[in-house]
């Protein structure tokens, strides 16, 4: 066991270490961190409020657990979702696993150490939620020390159980992935786990919590009865529930060392697992599918084509090949529509169906300018434009010695960014076209404001990349991972757009569709021609000096 | 004809090459030693574009690589010194992609492609994925692409590490042929049983300068004629 607090302590100074970043991206850490206080407080603030008030409302008729078996079911729906992407790049996909492999540790030790690095980062959402939560509910309810020292517990123990279940399942997953031939194939399709749960998980509930609504006493029935199934699965949430509604009574005492116990033998059983299995998933992870070979399939990849299309297509074939890169860009591109046309489809009874007809009683100026408002919230974060950059990871000084100019390289990466813009603006089309019912010229207007939006955002994402770029990274995870750079674009669109759009919202002078998406697109082209003289002059200072 | 005009490079106030001065005529095989950290991974990086210079020149055939670098580019192809780059491409579409880059024509270009491959023994692998070919392979396949292009000069960083005897003996005579044509080939390897076998002109480059530039018998003249070159590389380049 030594040994395997030592490789944790590597590990986790390999990861987290600072040493090698630059001074500006410790400051950009720093300035982050404080850019949060604020948000951090908003949150405190909601938290609080909801816990009082639902407290006040369920503890008359001896409810309260319900609050805290909620947070619970919660809390453990976040660290499953989270664990599967942190376990994966942790566990399997780092490129540091096989020099771990060669070193003679057991199995059990690597997994030990590996586990550091996925379960603090569930320390850090366990922070931000439940710990203001479970203080704000000993607040509400009066508890006494006793509570406090339980919900201490509590709080470090309730990530355990979650992430034990998620390695588990997924280390069998991988025990059977890694005998199918086509290695990167099955890793996407693994790396899918995150967007299928998360979606099933959302049409469990909706399913569940369908009806037709109605009174309020009913609606609080109903989803006592919602949580009431949903703690059946969930025994930890429901076993700490117990322990810190009652903690003096012995009940309440037998929970709280039940969960003690659970927890202890969740680990156990997490490290004898692993040692059978975790082996068996991560050898010869890395290698990859030969195939037979046919002359014509090399014949026919022999053309001339554009230099242009020929980067465009090698970004998009890496792209789409990339286990990392397909999960965080295509899917997550088409993740959103794909998520807005399943609900729909489940719940007709959804107040955004027929949305088009609804919007019959409100001025065209006003439908368009929510459309556009929407569209800029849902691209404003490109992940194919803020890693255009660092996909290419240490690959990047290639694009320096070819003779190719920098322009034809950028504009290559825009237009894959653009691209995947376009491939979410068709899908949502489907949905507004076929489910919303929106009426064919709104839908022009949109499409095409929304185009130009794009690109604007294309750009403003390759920005921020080409000047810090992240190229060192080990696995392509942290390209993604920890870095806010993909919300500047989103804060720089939603102040500039906001602005406009409050402007022309309440412009008189302004009115009709057409008139005003003309402005909008005027102001669009003037922006656009702005940010290219910007990348122009970004190119010029960083584009040889990034190394 | 490669000149280099008393270049410099510094890296965070630590100077990595200084006012480096160095010709390399046509017709040779220019080997370029030195030991870790001597300074010969940043002058390539310099040679190639890949750094900018912080003073002095580069001039390949006479094109300033700074002034005019997309130029100059087209006359030499380079081999980096790692070969873990485009994984996730095939063969083919890597070299498909680097003849794309090279604007080289549709026959010539398959021509070359079957003709450089099939001497290293790769052209059966070029349907699967860079990803899952070896060291060596690699090094093949970036060794192939850089000569898609028939560039007058190479610049290759440690070109025979990893390459099995019959590819690095291929790729030997194949450096011999193009010096032998009257062009330029400039590597810079850590073998000196290679330099010795292989090249006319040598340069020993030590904490950012040369110490010695000639050819190996005007090298063992300098010093004692009975000497070896690793004895002679090791005085060269000791540090007291």
């Amino acid at each position: 066991m030594i040994k395997a607090w030592k490789l944790m302590r590597v590990m986790l100074k390999m990861q987290l270490s600072l040493a090698g970043k630059s001074s500006m991206e410790k400051a950009s850490y720093l300035l982050f961190g404080l850019a949060m206080i604020p948000f951090g407080a908003l949150i405190l603030f909601f938290i609080q409020g909801l816990i009082s008030n639902m407290y006040q409302a369920l503890a008359p008729s001896g409810n309260e657990s319900v609050i805290l078996g909620l947070l619970f079911v919660m809390m453990t729906f976040f660290f499953c979702f989270v664990s599967i992407g942190t376990v994966l790049s942790s566990f399997y996909f780092a490129e540091d696993v096989e020099s771990f492999i060669a070193l003679p540790f057991q199995p059990y030790q690597i997994l030990f150490g590996k586990s550091a690095v996925p379960f603090l980062s569930l320390y850090g959402l366990n922070s931000v939620l439940l710990l203001p939560s479970l203080i704000f509910y000993g607040l509400a309810s009066n508890a006494g020390a006793l509570y406090y020292i339980y919900a201490f517990v509590i709080w470090v123990l309730i990530p355990v159980i979650p992430f034990v279940f998620t390695s588990i399942v997924l280390m069998f997953i991988m025990r059977f992935a890694n005998v199918s031939k086509n290695k990167d194939r099955t890793k996407v399709l693994v790396g899918l786990l995150g967007f299928v749960f998360a979606i099933g998980f959302n049409v469990l509930i909706r399913l569940d919590s369908g009806g037709e609504g109605g009174e309020l006493a009913q609606l609080v029935t109903e989803q006592n009865a919602m949580l009431q199934l949903v703690t059946k699965f969930f025994p930890p949430a429901f076993i700490s529930s117990i322990a810190l509604t009652e903690p003096a009574a012995f009940t309440g005492i037998l929970y709280f060392l039940l969960m003690i116990l659970l927890s202890v033998g969740a680990v156990i059983m997490f490290l004898t697992v692993g040692q059978q299995v975790y082996f068996k998933g991560v050898l010869g992870l890395s290698g990859g599918k030969r195939g037979t070979f046919k002359e014509k399939n090399v014949q026919k990849h022999i053309q001339e084509q554009p230099i242009l299309y020929s980067l465009w297509k090698k970004e998009l074939r890496i792209i789409f090949r990339t286990p990392t890169f397909f999960t965080q860009i295509v899917v997550q591109s088409l993740f959103l529509p794909v998520f807005l046309i399943i609900l729909l489809i489940i719940d007709p009874s959804s107040p955004l169906t027929g949305l088009g007809g609804q919007m019959e009683g409100m001025e065209d100026k006003k439908v368009i300018l929510s459309m556009f408002g929407l569209t800029v919230v849902a691209l404003g974060i490109n992940p194919a434009s803020f890693s255009s950059i660092s996909r290419d990871g240490k690959s990047w000084f290639n694009h320096l010695y070819l003779p190719i100019p920098a322009s034809k390289v950028l504009l290559s990466k825009l237009l894959v960014s653009f691209f995947m813009n376009v491939l979410s603006l068709v899908l949502l089309s489907i949905a507004a076209l076929f489910i919303l019912d929106i009426p064919f010229m709104m839908w022009v207007l949109w499409f095409i404001l929304s185009l130009v939006m794009s690109w604007f955002a294309s750009i403003a994402g390759l920005m921020i990349d080409l000047y810090n770029p992240k190229l060192n990274w080990t696995d392509e995870r942290e390209v993604f991972k920890g870095r806010f750079v993909g919300l500047v674009p989103l804060a720089v669109e939603a102040v500039l757009f906001g602005v406009v759009l409050l402007f022309l919202w309440n412009m008189e002078a302004v009115q009709g569709a057409v008139n005003v998406s003309i402005i909008l697109i005027a102001l669009l082209i003037l922006f656009i021609a702005s940010a290219h003289i910007g990348l122009k002059r970004l190119t010029k200072a960083k584009y040889y000096k990034i190394n | 004809m490669i000149e280099i005009n008393n270049i410099s490079k510094s890296f965070a106030g630590k100077q990595a090459v200084k006012d480096l001065q160095l010709s390399v005529p046509d017709g040779k095989i220019f080997g370029f030693l030195g030991p870790n950290g001597a300074g010969k991974s940043t002058t390539i990086k310099m040679m190639t574009g890949i750094l900018p210079i912080d003073n002095g020149s580069i001039t390949m055939n006479g094109i300033d690589i700074s002034k005019e670098p997309m130029k100059a580019k087209h006359h030499f192809g380079y081999v980096p010194d790692r070969s873990d780059i485009f994984l996730r491409l095939k063969g083919i579409e890597y070299l498909n992609f680097i003849a794309d880059v090279f604007e080289v024509p549709k026959s010539a270009r398959k021509e070359k492609i079957e003709y450089l491959t099939k001497s290293f023994g790769i052209y059966e692998a070029l349907n699967d994925h860079i990803q899952t070919y070896s060291h060596g392979m690699r090094q093949k396949i970036v060794v192939s692409g850089v000569l898609l292009h028939d560039p007058d000069i190479w610049i290759l960083d440690e070109p025979l590490t990893g390459l099995d005897p019959k590819s690095s003996y291929t790729l030997k005579e194949m450096m011999r042929e193009h010096a032998a044509k009257g062009k330029i080939v400039f590597f810079s390897t850590h073998v000196l049983e290679v330099v010795e076998q292989l090249c006319d002109e040598v340069a020993i480059i030590n904490d950012g300068h040369v110490q010695f530039k000639g050819n190996m018998s005007e090298m063992k003249q300098q010093f004692k004629e009975d000497d070896n070159l690793e004895r002679l590389f090791l005085e060269l380049t000791q540090n007291d």
